[in-house]
Order: structure tokens, then sequence, then C-alpha cells
């Protein structure tokens, strides 16, 4: 009887114990830091309206859950590029084109191992909200992060949201630069090109935004070389990229592009590059043509023009050799015919002063 | 000698006489023909309004314009592409149909009919008549069908001319710009997707990792650089890329911080010390190169020089600026004490937060 209670007593005990313990364990429990999610979403909402719509969020873990907590921050542009700078402090205040106080999404969400999940999220747009642009990010923080390290690790991803409210509204893109432009690669930095001895591969060009609506320029660029011969890029902005509100943006296009298809995790997507346009050394004359405008506003246009030389290094060595040559023949020649007018030419001879 | 550098100087002259200053100064003329940049905006009022712009949605289109010329105008040019430059081949907006549209409205500049309509050609005849100048016209066309994706803009080449049938030389053109969006997408192509991870080690397409989420650095030392690493894997099928921020303060113990240089700097042992690189290093041995065939996707200037580290707080460390197949970067840290440093255990969390561009 004795040994019974002693099991029974020994069964409550673990049975306690596991009461308080795995709550415990579930609370610090690891989570998955593997996630794939829509980078960017974009709805055009009149006032008073609203959108539901949904995001898919996929764990790639194939053991951990994800468990993610979301919130909506505002950003901004980082530089002339395309990189948002997140607004992550939560004293930040909010800006202007802030999409927060209309976009709903939920708090949290625990995603299974090698599963998704589906969000609803709402934008509800103010009957009295003027027309512009308006844009927020999703960010969906991961639980990773603890542990007795100094340095703890937690992976986020971020969804930019855009709306835009039709009406009448403020728009004003200046052209800033345009010309040759080399891509950073591998460290490098980026930048326009006057006289370069790489071939150029990208025309780029910068657009001063002082409206108050991202825009999204479509247009074509011609390029000539000296000797008259053209090439049209017509898609400057294949991408759909914008220009963010006060944002100076400046927009790269292949000369030539390389299209490509890869299979992206388990898809088939359309890739593109740019590749070697075949230039010729020597003076190229660059013309630009813009178009923008939102729907039932004026479409403006923007003209620019710009230059550059394509001079490699066996180029100006050819080029040297070639002058070199050609001011040989004529100090011959000129030399013949002095020497055949005026007969041989006598030394100078020299007098100090 | 002397006398050396004076027939040097003769010989010199010679040379001047046979390659002129003048060929020279074109030469040098040539390269420093710099044409500046310019631009100018033409037609100051055209644009176009569409009642609905959900994709292959049926609706009305407002087309407004000022005529600029003051000439007799007998037609009006609707040419619907997707590239707006006149002069580019007109490829027909995908999903686009104004075959059946009806001229509803039109102000300013008015008296106008439908002459012909095609799936993507409109012109408006009307006896020529001279155009008075100053207010804006506007055109309003019914049913016409609203091209079918989202993703592309399309334009209308409008131009006037003389004859009543659209033939002849043209007086005015110009584009108008429009595009079709949606309030909910319809998912009729495979939605752009951003996967990333993170932690002490990942597999490259982020399938698994050893779910370790922290790094022990050891004991701090004014002798020695403490060293660590953390790898992430990321890829995109969207077309504008991705950008990675590293997020989070400095190594602190309560009130006392580590310093991180906000410059590319060496490793300074015996000095306060937080930072990180993308790459491969030899002081200290530390880090790999980034793992994948595909180069969109690369690392931060600032973060891809070896033996160089940072951080600042917020900084983009690796990014592609379009589509990019999954590529793998290791994050090197290294930690370096002055012996001054308050002593305690030094601890951060930083966030890697990856973003779709825009």
């Amino acid at each position: 009887m004795k040994r019974f209670k002693g099991i029974v007593l020994v069964v409550v005990a673990m049975l306690l114990g596991a009461t308080y313990l795995l709550p415990a364990l579930s609370a610090n429990a690891q989570s998955s830091a593997s996630l794939s999610i829509v980078p960017k979403k974009n709805y055009v909402i009149e006032p008073g309206k609203s959108v539901k719509d949904t995001i898919v969020i996929r764990n790639l873990d194939s053991v951990q859950p994800l468990e993610l907590s979301l919130r909506v921050v505002d950003f901004t542009f980082t530089d002339d590029g395309g990189t948002p700078k997140l607004m992550l402090d939560e004293s930040a205040p909010q800006t202007t084109w802030s999409l927060r106080p209309f976009l709903t999404v939920p708090q949290n969400v625990s995603i299974p191992p090698s599963s998704s999940q589906t969000l609803n999220i709402s934008v509800a747009i103010p009957a009295n909200q003027g027309a512009g642009s308006y844009y927020s990010a999703i960010i969906y923080s991961s639980g990773s992060g603890t542990g007795a390290g100094n340095v703890g690790l937690s992976a986020s991803g971020a969804t930019l949201v855009f709306t835009s409210i039709p009406g009448k509204v403020k728009e004003d893109l200046s052209l800033k630069k345009f010309g040759a432009y080399d891509i950073a690669a591998n460290g490098n930095t980026s930048g326009y090109m006057f006289v370069t001895d790489k071939e150029p591969q990208s025309i780029g060009y910068t657009l001063q935004n002082n409206g108050n609506v991202t825009e999204s320029p479509v247009g074509s660029i011609k390029l000539r070389d000296m000797f008259g011969r053209e090439q049209t890029i017509d898609n400057v902005n294949p991408s759909g990229s914008l220009a963010l509100i006060g944002q100076t943006r400046t927009y790269t296009t292949c000369i030539k592009l390389a299209p490509q298809t890869v299979d992206f995790n388990g898809v088939k997507t359309s890739a593109n590059s740019c590749t070697s346009p075949g230039l010729w050394p020597g003076y190229y004359h660059a013309t630009l043509d813009l178009f923008y405008g939102q729907n039932g506003n004026n479409t403006q246009e923007i003209t620019g023009v710009a230059s550059f030389w394509y001079l490699p290094l066996w180029f100006i060595i050819v080029l040297a050799i070639v002058i070199l040559a050609l001011a040989f023949v004529v100090w011959r020649v000129v030399t013949k015919i002095r020497t055949a007018l005026y007969g041989p030419k006598t030394k100078k001879r020299l007098h100090r002063r | 000698m002397q006398h050396r550098l004076f027939r040097f100087h003769i010989h010199l002259f010679n040379f001047r006489s046979i390659v002129p200053e003048e060929l020279l100064a074109l030469f040098l003329a040539l390269f420093i023909f710099i044409v500046p940049v310019s631009a100018d905006t033409r037609f100051e009022t055209r644009g176009l309004y569409m009642q609905s712009s959900e994709p292959s949605a049926t609706t009305s289109y407002t087309v407004s314009l000022q005529y600029m010329t003051p000439q007799p105008v007998g037609s009006l040019d609707m040419l619907f592409c997707i590239d707006p430059i006149p002069y580019m081949p007109c490829v027909t907006p995908p999903g686009l149909d104004v075959s059946n549209a009806a001229l509803t409205a039109q102000t300013g500049e008015t008296g106008f009919a439908i002459l012909n309509k095609s799936p993507n050609h409109i012109i408006l005849t009307r006896l020529p008549s001279m155009i008075m100048g100053g207010s804006a016209s506007s055109y309003k066309l019914d049913n016409i069908v609203n091209p079918s994706q989202a993703n592309q803009a399309f334009s209308i080449r409008l131009k006037s001319l003389g004859s009543i049938d659209g033939s002849g030389s043209q007086i005015d053109f110009g584009s108008v710009r429009g595009q079709v969006q949606t309030g909910t997408v319809i998912e009729t192509q495979v939605p752009p997707m951003l996967i990333f991870c993170a932690a002490r080690v990942v597999e490259d397409d982020c399938i698994g990792t050893d779910d370790t989420y922290y790094t022990d650095m050891g004991t701090l030392s004014a002798k020695s650089t403490l060293t660590a690493q953390s790898q992430m894997a990321v890829g995109t099928n969207a077309t504008g890329g991705f950008a990675i921020t590293a997020n989070g303060s400095p190594l602190a113990a309560g009130t006392h911080t580590i310093d991180s240089p906000t410059a590319p700097t060496p490793s300074v042992p015996g000095t306060d010390q937080f930072g990180i690189n993308l790459v491969a290093n030899n002081e200290p041995s530390v880090g790999i190169n980034p793992q994948g065939t595909w180069a969109n996707a690369v690392t931060s200037p600032d973060y891809g020089v070896p033996n160089q580290y940072k951080y600042v707080s917020g900084d983009v460390v690796a990014y592609s600026p379009n589509v990019s197949l999954m590529k793998k970067f290791t994050v090197s840290y290294i930690l370096n004490s002055s012996p001054s440093l308050h002593a305690g255990v030094y601890t951060t969390t930083i966030t890697y937060i990856a973003s779709g561009r825009f």
C-alpha cells in the first residue's frame, strides 16, 4: 500500500511539474527565422472606401514554428536608390505620407514548420482624405534573438505598402543628371561617367521629385555614336521603380538587355541583366524622353540630352601610334619638300649674348 | 651642358613645326566638349482621366489637351500604344479595346465625331475650323475596355491634323499616359516573394538552419580580438530586388557601451571597437565571401572590404537591384576592448531586416 501511495505521489508530482514546466518550455522554445513574404503591395483607393486583402507568409523551416509579431512603421528613402529607410523607433514621428492610420494588420501570427498562413489586412481611407501617395511598411519580427551569447540574432522581413488616392495632385519631377552610368558591383561605388575606358552597359538619369505623389516615369532613350548609328532603349523604367516624395532618384537602364528565365524556388522567373552593347570607341550622344502623370492629371514630359566618351586603353594606344605615324610621315614629306626647294638644311650656329 | 640644352631645344622646335599646336588644341577641345544636361516640358495641358482603373474593366476615358498652333484642325488622331514616343513602333496594350468607343461629351474645340475606330486607334473628325487658343479641350469616350496588365503603363499618342480623315502632316502632337491599377491584386502570375533567413549557420535555400540565434564571443581582452560569424540567405523574384539592413545598438553593459566605427576601419586590439563586414578576412581570420552564383546580390561598399569593419544601426549591408536567386552572406563580427573598459557582460541583439525595394 505504501508502495502504491509512493507511486501515486510520484505521478502527481510529475503531472504538477509538467503543468508548470510545459508553458515555460513553450515560451522559451526557439522560433524559426526562415520566412517568405510579399515584398511590395500597391493599392488605389478612393476617399471613403476601403480595401481588404491577404498576405501569405511561409515558414521555410522544416523543424521550428515561425512566431512573428507584426507592426506598421513609416519609411522614407535611404539615398538615390530604391532602398527604404525604415523608421523603427517606436517614438518616431508620423510622416506626412504615412499609411499607419489607415492600415490594419494582425499583431501576432504563428506558422507551423514548412507551412504557410494567409493574413487578412485592410486599408481604409477616410472620406475627407486628400489625394496623393501614402506608404508605410509592415514589419514581421521573428521571435529569435534570445540566448546566452553576447550577440543575439533576429531575422525580420518587411512588406512595403503603397496606396494612391486619386484626385488632383501636385506633380513635379525635374531632371538633375543624365548620362552613361557605372552600376556598383563587388563593393565598388556607382556613378555617372563622362570619359570611360570601360564599355558602358547602362544609362542613368536622376530625377528630383518635388510633388506630393510618388512617380514612376516611362519613356525611351536614343543613343547615337559619332558615325550616326542609333540604338533605342524603349523602356527606361522596366521595374516600374518609384521616386518617393522629396527624393532625388537615380534610375538606371541597360543599353542592351540579356533576358533570361531562371528557376526561383520552383517557379520560372524572368530576370534581366545588362550585357555588352557592342559599342565602338568614340563619342556618344544620348537623348531622353520621359512621361509621367497620375490618372486624371496632366501628362508631363521631360526631355534631356547628354554625352560621353568611350575610350578603352587599347584604342588610346592605337590612336597614339597612328598619330605618331602620321606625324612622322608629315615630317618626312615636309623635310623632303624643303630639301627640294631650298637645298640641305644647315645647322644654326648658336650665339651666347 | 648648356650648349646641349640649346641643341635639345632646337630639336624640339623642329618637332613642333611638324605637329602644329592647332592640332593639339583641336584634340583637347574635343575632349572637353561637354554637352550640359538640359530639360524642357512640352504641352503644358494634356491628360487622361480613366473613370475606372481596374484591369479589363469597361469604362470611359476623358482625354484633355490644349491645341497650341492657331491653324484649322479637321481631325484628331488617338493611337493607343505601350510606348508614348511617336516614332517608336506601336505595341497595343494587352487587353485594351477601343473598337466600341463612343464620343459622349466634348468641350473646348468641339464639333468632332468618330470617323474610324479599331482596337487601338480612334480618329475624330469635323469640318476644318480655326483653333481658338486659350482654354483646354476635352473628349469623353465611353465603352473602352481597359488593358489587362496592371503593372504596365500605356499611352495615347495624340496628333491634330488639318485633314478630316487623319491623313497629311500633323499640326500638334503629344502623348498622355495611363495605367491600370487595382485595389486587390488578382494573382494571375506567380506573386513576387522575398525569401530570407538568418542564424549562426543557414542552408542556401533557407529550408534549414542550426536554430542558433546567438553567438558567445568569449571573454574580452585588451590584447586580442574576439571574433564570431553568422549567416543569412536571401533571394527574390521581385523585379525591384531586395535590401537587408542591420539594426540594433552596439554592445552594452548597463550604461557602458563599446563604440562602433562609423566608417570602414581595421581591427585595432586594445581599443573599444565592435564592427562587422560580409567578406572573408585575415586580420583577424574570420568570415567567408558571399556564396552563390547569382551576381545581382552584392554587399554594400562599406561592408564589402576585407579587414575593414564598421557598424551603424540601420545601414544596408547587402542588396540586389533586381531579381536575385538565393545568395548566402556570412557576417563577420569583431570585438576589441581597451584596458579601461568597465567590467561587465556586454550584449546586444542585431536584427537583420530584409525588405523589398521601391
